[in-house]
Order: C-alpha cells, then sequence, then structure tokens
C-alpha cells in the first residue's frame, strides 16, 4: 500500500497538515487495500470516518480516470442511520476531495432530498452516495437501477451498532445482498463502524456473513476519559417519587450552561424536551434566542439552522433527543446534561461523547434525574460505565414483514428472480435459517395474497413478467403507494404544522390535532402556537400571546432498562441502607429509602418483595424483580396467569423497569407458598405461551408488522391520504388473519417477536431461579410506597382474564361505571 | 334480546341483526360486500373467506327467523363489481321467496341496472314504514314524524371497570331521536358512541346481546 499513488498523496497532504493518522486508520487502510471487509471500532472523536473514507479515496487516487457512464460512477456506498449525520459527513468529505484534488462528488439521498437533486443523481450518479437503510431501498425500487452499482467498491454502514438490533439493520443487510450480486468488479467490500458494544464479532457476522471472505476487526486500542457527575437535589423531599419531567431540578443547571462553552441538554422524548424548553427560558430569560429545540419533528431548515448555528457556536444551549444522539461533531459542544434515565450504559457513553470531541479530550456529562428512585439509577450507570459493562444489540432474525416489504421494492424496480433473490436472502445473517416453505409462502403472499387453501381471489400484486421471467409490480398506483411506505419505522399520521403567514415549522401526530380546537394553543419547536385550522392536511398556526400552553405527546417507543445495567440496579439498591459504599447519589437518596422501609421494606440482594395495597381504586399487588420493563411485562402476565388459576379473576397489568403491579378487584389471593408457586420456573414455557395468548401482546406488535409488511397504511407528512377507502386498521388485520388464515406467516411472525425478543426466555428463567433462592417478603403497606408509586401512575397497561366474558361484563355492569 | 321500539316488538340479534316479527322483517346496515375483494386489487391481502363467512351468518339468521323481506339499511355493495358480489349473486339464488329491499348508503354507487339484475329492490333515500324511517345515515332524514333506523356509523361501546378493565364490542344505539344499527360485515372497525342519559346501549358479545 505505501507505494500507491494514493498513500503518497494522502501522507503528503496530512503532513502538510501536521496532522498524523492512528496506528487503527493506518491498519484499517492496510486491510481495505489488501481486499478485506470488517468492521471498525473506535470511540468517538478520533476520525473513523477517515479510516474508511480515506482507505476508497487512497484507492481512487491511484486509479486511472474512469471513462465510464454517468450512471455508472459510483465507488462508494456510506449508509448512515440519521439524516443529520448526512450532511456533516458530506461535508468533511468534500473538504477532503478538494484538499486532494481528486474530481469526485459527494451525494446525499435521504427524506430530506430534493426531487430536483434525485433526478439529477438518476441521470449522474456521484461518485460517493450518502444514504439512509430507507433511501437506498428506494433506490432499489426505481427502474433501471441494477445497472448503479457496476463499479461500487464499498459500502458502510456507519454507526452499525444503531442500526445492528433493529430491522432497519435487517434492511441494511438485505440492500448488500442484492448490490454484492448486481455488482460486476468483485472488488466489492463490506466495512461496518461500530461504537463498543457487547458483541462486536457477531456484529461483524451480520455485516459480512460470508465466511469465506476475508474479515477482519479493526479496534482503536484508544480509550475516552468520561467525567459523571450527578446533579443532587438539597433535599431528597425536592424530587417527586414519580414522574419524568425533573424540572424542579432544572435551576441547577443554569450556572452549569453559564460556565460552559456549549451545552448540549438530552431529553428521553419530544414532548417533554418541548416542556424543557420553555421552561428554561421561564426561569433564564437571558437565554432566549441563544437556546435552541432539536428534535426529528422539527421541520428540516429549523434542524438545519440549528446544527449549523451549533457548529458556529452562537447557541449557548439546544435541547435535544435522540435525534443528536450520533456522531455529529460540534466542536464547541463541551459539555452534555442527560435528563432522566438514559436506560442503557452504551447509551448513556454516547451521549457523553457528544462533548469534548476531539481526541484526547475529556467527556464530561451531567446526570439530571426527575425523580428519586433514578438517582441510584445514576449510581449504577456510574459503576457500569467504570467497568466497561457495555450492552450487546441483538440482531433481528426472520422479520418476514421486512422482507415482504423488500421483495415487493425489488418487484417496483427492475422486478426479480425467485430462486435468485431467494439465495441472496439465505445468505444473510437474518434470514439464514428461512425455510423453503416459508420462502414459497411469502412469494405466495405478494402474487397470488396467500396460500391456496385460503381463497384470494382477484388479488393483484407482484405478478410475473413474461417476457423476461421476473417478478414485477405492474400496477403503477401500487408502486407508487409502496414507494411511500418503505422503511420499518412506524409512526401515527403526521401532519405538517405551518403559519398561517408561511414557513413550516415540524409535524405533530394527527391524533394530538384531532383533539385541538381553533384558538387552542400549544407548543412546537419551542414555540407557542395558536391552531387557527387544518387544510389540506396542514396544520395551520399563528404565534400565540399566551404564556403557557400543552405540549403534543409524539407516541414513540420507550426503551426498557437493559439487563447490564439491571443487575448493577439490584447491587446498588442493597447497599443504600447499609451505607457501605462512595456514591453521593445513594447518600441522598438514603431518605427515601429510610421511608420505604418503614412503610414496607427494602429488598436485599437476595429478597423479593412483594406489596399488597388495597384502597379505592382495587386491590394492587406489586413486585420488584428489576429486570427491566420488558421481561417485568412477561411476567406480570406470568404471575397473573397462575394466580388466575387458583381463582377466577381478572387483572389489569402495570410495569417498569423495576418491577411491576397486578391490580384487581377482587382480592389477590397470596401467602408465602402461593408466591414461590407463582414465581417457579416449573412449566415455564408451556405457562408462558398460555398467559400470552391471552394477552394483547401479539396483537400489539402486529401494529408495526401490518405497516412494515403493506397492509396498512401509515400517513406521511403533509400529504392527504388519497386511499382513504383502502385504509384499514392492524387490528382488523389481526382478527381476520386469526379468523380465517391462522397460516399467516405475519401472525407467527408477531408471536414470535414476542416471545423471542421482548420474553427473553434465558433471562427469565434466570430471574426465576434466583427468586426461588430468594427469600420472598410480603408485606402490607396501608398506601403507596415510593417504590410502588412509580409504577401506579405508569399508563401502559395489559390485561389478563380467567373469568368468563360474560361474567365479567355483567359484574363490570354492576359497578356502573361504564363509559 | 327483544325490546319495544314505537310500540313495536324489536328482536336484536347478536349476529349483529334486528328482526321486526310484525312485519316479518330482517333488517341488516353495513354489509360492505366486497370490500375485502377491493383491498385484494389493490394489493392488500384480505382473504375471501372473509365475505363468504359473513353470507353465511346471513344465512344461518334468515333460516331461524324466516322473515319475507330483508333490509340492507345501506352500503350493501363497498365499491364496484367484483368476485365477493359473483359470490353473493350465487348465494341469494337460494333464497327465491325472500324480497331484498337496499335502502342506498354512501357505498352504493352501482348502476341501477346492477341491482334490477341481482334482484334487489332500490329505496333511496329511505324505506319508511307507519312508525319508522329506515335511512342510512340519520342526519339526512327529512320525515320528522317517524323514528328513524340508521347504519353507517359502525357504532361500538366501550365498557369500563373498575381496576382499569375495558372491553370493546359493536353495538345497536337506540337515543331519543334516532337508532344506529351495527355493522353487518366482520371487516369493518368501530366507532366509539357514548351514550347520553335515557339513550339506550345494547353490547353485541360472543354469546349475547346485553344492555349495558
Amino acid at each position: 500500500m505505501q507505494q500507491t499513488i494514493g498513500y503518497k498523496k494522502v501522507q503528503d497532504w496530512l503532513k502538510a497538515d501536521k496532522k498524523k493518522p492512528f496506528d487503527f486508520q493506518e491498519e484499517a487502510w492496510q486491510y481495505y487495500a489488501d481486499g478485506y471487509s470488517g468492521l471498525v471500532n473506535a470511540p468517538t472523536g478520533f476520525g473513523k470516518t477517515f479510516s474508511l473514507f480515506l482507505a476508497v479515496v487512497m484507492e481512487g487516487l491511484s486509479q486511472e480516470k474512469s471513462k465510464k457512464n454517468a450512471k455508472e460512477r459510483l465507488q462508494l456506498i456510506w449508509i448512515t442511520p440519521l439524516r443529520s449525520l448526512a450532511k456533516d459527513i458530506a461535508r468533511a468529505m468534500n473538504e477532503t476531495l478538494q484538499a486532494l484534488n481528486l474530481d469526485w462528488h459527494v451525494g446525499v439521498r435521504n427524506g430530506d432530498t430534493s426531487q430536483n437533486e434525485k433526478l439529477k443523481q438518476k441521470k449522474s450518479m456521484p461518485e460517493i452516495l450518502l444514504i439512509t437503510p430507507e433511501s437506498l431501498h428506494l433506490l432499489l425500487a426505481q427502474k433501471g437501477s441494477s445497472i448503479l452499482f457496476n463499479n461500487l467498491k464499498c459500502i458502510v454502514a456507519d454507526e452499525w451498532h444503531e442500526l445492528l438490533g433493529s430491522k432497519r439493520g435487517v434492511m441494511v443487510e438485505l440492500a448488500i445482498s442484492r448490490i454484492k450480486a448486481l455488482n460486476k468488479n468483485n472488488l466489492l467490500r463490506i466495512w461496518g463502524i461500530s461504537a463498543t458494544i457487547g458483541n462486536l464479532d457477531e456484529a461483524l457476522d451480520v455485516i459480512e456473513p460470508d465466511l469465506t471472505a476475508k474479515r477482519v476487526i479493526i479496534r482503536a486500542k484508544l480509550s475516552k476519559k468520561i467525567t459523571i457527575k450527578s446533579i443532587l437535589p438539597d433535599d431528597i423531599e425536592t424530587l417527586p417519587w414519580a414522574g419524568h419531567l425533573g424540572l424542579k431540578l432544572a435551576y441547577k443547571l443554569l450556572p452549569i450552561i453559564k460556565k460552559s462553552k456549549t451545552t448540549l441538554i438530552f431529553i428521553n422524548t419530544r414532548g417533554q424536551s418541548e416542556m424543557w424548553y420553555q421552561h428554561l427560558l421561564n426561569i433564564e430569560p437571558d437565554l432566549a434566542g441563544r437556546l435552541a429545540i432539536h428534535h426529528g419533528s422539527i421541520d428540516f431548515e429549523l434542524r438545519n439552522w440549528i446544527e449549523e448555528s451549533l457548529h458556529t457556536g452562537l447557541l449557548k444551549a439546544v435541547i435535544a433527543t435522540s435525534s443528536l444522539d450520533l456522531g455529529v461533531d460540534f466542536k464547541p459542544v463541551d459539555t452534555v446534561v442527560q435528563v432522566g434515565s438514559p436506560k442503557g450504559v452504551a447509551r448513556f457513553l454516547q451521549r457523553a461523547g457528544r462533548s469534548g470531541h476531539s481526541p484526547g479530550a475529556t467527556s464530561k456529562i451531567y446526570f439530571l434525574p426527575t425523580h428519586a428512585l433514578e438517582l441510584v439509577e445514576a449510581a449504577a450507570i456510574k459503576e457500569a460505565a467504570k467497568n466497561n459493562n457495555i450492552e450487546s444489540r441483538e440482531p433481528m432474525v426472520m422479520v418476514f414483514d421486512t422482507l415482504i416489504q423488500y421483495l415487493v421494492s425489488l418487484a417496483v424496480g427492475d422486478g426479480f428472480d425467485d430462486q435468485q433473490i431467494y439465495q441472496e436472502v439465505k445468505n444473510t445473517h437474518a434470514f439464514k435459517l428461512l425455510l423453503p416453505e416459508e420462502w414459497s409462502w411469502i412469494m405466495q403472499f405478494i402474487t397470488t395474497g396467500g396460500d391456496s387453501l385460503t381463497a384470494y381471489q382477484e388479488f393483484n400484486k407482484v405478478v410475473k413478467d413474461e417476457q423476461d421471467g421476473l417478478w414485477k409490480v405492474k400496477s403503477r398506483q401500487i408502486a407508487m403507494r409502496h414507494r411511500l411506505h418503505i422503511g420499518t419505522i412506524i409512526s401515527d399520521a403526521m401532519l405538517k404544522v405551518k403559519f398561517l403567514s408561511g414557513g413550516y415549522i415540524g409535524m405533530v401526530e394527527e391524533y394530538f390535532i384531532s383533539k385541538l380546537k381553533p384558538n387552542d394553543s400549544f407548543t412546537l419547536a419551542g414555540r407557542i402556537l395558536d391552531f387557527v385550522q387544518l387544510k389540506d392536511m396542514t396544520v395551520i398556526v399563528r404565534r400565540s400571546k399566551k404564556k403557557r400552553a400543552m405540549s403534543p405527546s409524539w407516541l414513540g417507543g420507550r426503551l426498557p432498562l437493559s439487563s447490564n445495567l439491571g443487575a448493577v440496579l439490584r447491587k446498588k439498591y442493597n447497599e443504600v441502607l447499609d451505607q457501605h459504599h462512595e456514591d453521593e447519589e445513594l447518600d441522598t437518596v438514603y431518605p427515601l429509602f429510610l421511608k420505604q422501609q418503614e412503610k414496607s421494606h427494602v429488598p436485599k440482594e437476595n429478597e423479593l418483595l412483594i406489596e399488597l395495597i388495597n384502597n379505592r381504586e382495587g386491590f394492587h399487588l406489586f413486585s420488584y424483580p428489576f429486570e427491566g420493563r420488558l421481561v417485568h411485562e412477561i411476567l406480570a402476565a406470568l404471575v397473573a396467569y397462575r394466580l388466575s388459576r387458583l381463582v377466577p379473576i381478572t387483572f389489569s397489568i402495570a410495569m417498569n423497569d423495576y418491577g411491576f403491579e397486578l391490580l384487581s378487584d377482587t382480592e389477590i389471593p397470596m401467602d408465602d407458598a402461593i408466591a414461590y408457586d407463582i414465581f417457579s420456573p416449573v412449566n415455564l414455557a408451556q405457562d408462558i405461551k398460555l398467559s400470552i395468548n391471552s394477552t394483547e401482546m401479539a396483537r400489539r406488535k402486529f401494529r408495526d408488522i401490518a405497516c412494515i409488511a403493506g397492509l396498512v397504511f401509515q400517513g406521511y407528512p403533509g400529504k392527504y391520504v388519497a386511499n382513504k377507502h383502502l385504509q384499514s386498521s392492524a387490528g382488523l388485520f389481526f382478527n381476520v388473519f386469526s379468523d380465517f388464515d391462522k397460516h399467516n406467516l405475519l401472525l407467527r411472525q408477531a408471536y414470535d417477536e414476542v416471545f423471542y425478543q421482548q420474553l427473553e426466555e434465558p433471562r427469565l428463567l434466570a430471574a426465576l431461579h434466583r427468586i426461588q433462592q430468594s427469600n420472598i417478603v410480603i408485606t402490607h403497606p396501608k398506601s403507596f410506597t415510593p417504590l410502588s408509586f412509580p409504577i401506579k401512575v405508569d399508563s401502559l397497561r395489559a390485561n389478563m382474564s380467567s373469568e368468563e366474558l360474560d361474567n365479567r361484563i355483567e359484574r363490570m355492569k354492576a359497578e356502573a361505571a361504564k363509559f | 334480546m327483544t325490546i319495544t321500539v314505537c310500540d313495536e316488538e324489536f328482536i336484536l340479534i347478536k349476529e349483529r341483526a334486528l328482526f321486526l316479527p310484525e312485519k316479518q322483517l330482517l333488517v341488516i346496515s353495513d354489509l360492505h360486500l366486497g370490500k375485502s375483494a377491493h383491498f385484494r386489487r389493490a394489493g392488500l391481502q384480505v382473504p375471501s373467506t372473509v365475505a363468504q363467512s359473513d353470507l353465511q351468518r346471513l344465512s344461518l339468521i334468515i333460516e331461524r327467523y324466516a322473515p319475507q323481506t330483508l333490509l340492507i339499511n345501506g352500503d350493501m355493495f363497498h365499491h364496484q363489481l367484483n368476485s365477493d358480489v359473483d359470490d353473493f349473486s350465487r348465494w341469494k339464488s337460494y333464497y327465491r321467496n325472500l324480497e331484498f329491499i337496499l335502502v342506498k348508503g354512501n357505498h352504493d354507487r352501482l348502476a341501477d341496472k346492477h341491482y334490477q339484475d341481482l334482484g334487489i329492490h332500490v329505496y333511496e333515500p329511505s324505506y319508511c314504514t307507519d312508525k319508522l324511517c329506515f335511512i342510512h345515515d340519520s342526519t339526512a332524514c327529512k320525515e320528522e314524524t317517524l323514528y328513524p333506523i340508521s347504519g353507517h356509523i359502525h357504532p361500538g361501546v366501550t365498557i369500563i371497570g373498575k381496576a382499569k378493565q375495558r372491553l370493546r364490542f359493536p353495538c345497536f344505539y337506540f337515543g331519543k331521536e334516532y337508532a344506529i344499527l351495527p355493522a353487518f360485515s366482520a371487516f369493518t372497525g368501530l366507532f366509539n358512541i357514548k351514550p347520553n342519559k335515557g339513550e339506550d346501549v345494547y353490547a353485541i358479545t360472543p354469546t349475547k346481546v346485553l344492555k349495558v
């Protein structure tokens, strides 16, 4: 490699700039030049981008300038999970290309790319294309796309840890499998860039599943210094027992913002970030004009401006959600604040890495708790971060909905040969266990509607082109509708929000607007707006004179506590009362634990606490296994099912990351013997099946599946749903398939997602074994305890019943609390 | 369940139908025949058996109550002629002595000739008896002296119990001003209604009709 023209040119340029590459970068260049695929693992701020980008550039510099067809220019596809990343990377790449005097173009393609730009790309592809997984699939769904990849040298999946573990990761796997087959030069290398996760080897297997290929993982032996500091209340009573806002401690942020150059404040949801913005301005009016808010529902132009201002240091602080989580390099940011639990060690460290972004600098992150118990979480995160106890990201497998969407995308594009695509799909990590009968079911699903046992007369979607024998979508309407719905992120119908005088502000969910009357006000992008009217699927607003308004809530998944963090958390709970620790957070929370001890009990490491509380609402059972929300959901259903075998009883179930609640209108039978019995690992698999069947979990999973597989359309921002007559709900499809087409694989997928992703049977089994070894402590507090209160106020609920439906209705009727 | 409305006996049938014994009249609303085929044509996988099971359910009721007339209170055909409608035509040939009446709804846009060919008597906008006015959308009713019986909205009711329990069912609604029938087709969603005092709602559970 050292002998190539490209390497020399790059070295000269680096020397002129007085820069020296890191070892891992040199390593990556060498392996790339030797034809390897692989994974680069390095902390943020050390030039991960350049480890691969320059490798491709060096190769380009060494080549003869090609005189190929303008459509076949593409050399490098750079996949980014977030739109905001693309612009930043494009800028850095363009600067480098210019300095190196390489006549390459960098194109950006994602949901924000203008139609004009896309047309230009269609005529003449750039050498480097920055693209999201969705847009990459859209590209494959474009006629004539097959030849675009002929001379491609490299595909890079940036922030691969972020994509891995989601259906978007599967989209990347599928797109790579297709491009590999289309590529003609036999030089295509596949690389991922990943932050540290627990399963790097697996991450490599997912992005390059071909074990015969030359593969390598390059680990930068560099560590990032991180300081973590909790913002503590002067008095624990200041902090509420439950909640998610944490505004009471906001005043403590002001001095931190003041002494920092620029502060990023991470808040877990978009709705809460709006409230924080208003609150900070209220308590510190001086921040006006120097405080901004950034989240995924804010209009593109506005987001651009914020990102621009972050670069130039114009802003003192920005309130952000996960929209700014990933690798954007804002030099002036020197302080990061995390409000509320980040729920995982990896995410927390990632956010911390947003500050001190240059090599060698220390990242500083403050943790601001939103309720008292989160202080214990802060102590747990510190310990997990210190021990580098970082979570794995489990890749998704056998997601038929994503596969169906992909196949229809190909059919919308140049069409596909089912034998060939079957082989390609089988070679991906996600579908290596795909059975021939499953494949033929999927082909039936998109061509005839379903298996022959269930009639699907007149079905029309993907048809065989008699001329070339490829499967294609012939209907222009179906093709158009499909293109609009490519993707696996499901949200409620979104509406654009626009000023009466013109100018877009952002997006809100349709159901939120449906509750508004004219002149009602709400906040968006930090502004208070009066609702004027809904016109052509656009929300028309004007600036409000009011001081306060409600914030829209965006429905987004809440992250569960990771198992790594859960284990450390249990340990920290033990340490609070015995006071053998060095965590100031635990000292602060001490009085609260005394109260818990006084009202009920603080569970030790070898104990499981069950609290039985009886009040006006009904009979509550609380239990605290500290296994994270998802495991608790299953555990709660299991315990509810086992209790309901003892007596006919109906429960409503709630849970959080610490424990779960069963609420019933009749008394819950409970003693020591019952307690050990309901938490027994015996017959686990069977009981889970029975308990889950009667809950709505599979139906909930089906909501996303139906959208991804193209059965149900989600709205798209600013566009009227022209196909109102084809609208139906996922729930209805769930019923219809359950009643009439039981063999539907999408139905099975819904149950599988519940079982294998949410259930985590090994984790559940381990938890039950642990509980069997522990002392079960049953208490009868008079009122809610510090531990139970946060669960009680949680609104996500499911039901479990062993009563006859009719009896249940009669009894509910008798209670007369209807409607 | 049997109730009395305007001095007339009404039998509320859990298969989502209404029977008036004095008139030997069976009433259903929102059959939406052809909806599933319409979806299939547009590339959405809805089994044909959905529509077939609707017709089987209708057969069951017809055999049980042996009506002289079947009144379909609007939205009989969802869109246009398709294979679901062919199935219906074959099914109908078993009931030569039964009179079919359609009160036109917003979805019923077939040409007059098709209704004639199928042997369906069409009324627009309503079919009235001495006291009752059958009409698809009650808001369009101009018969001030008659009690309108409508469909159109696919009514559903949510029963909320103690301990945050909730159940949702299709329902019959009998208010002071008008009544609403449940949608007959299984391939329809539910629109939640919240009755006021003095209005009666009858939920349809899998086993029976009951007043809530």
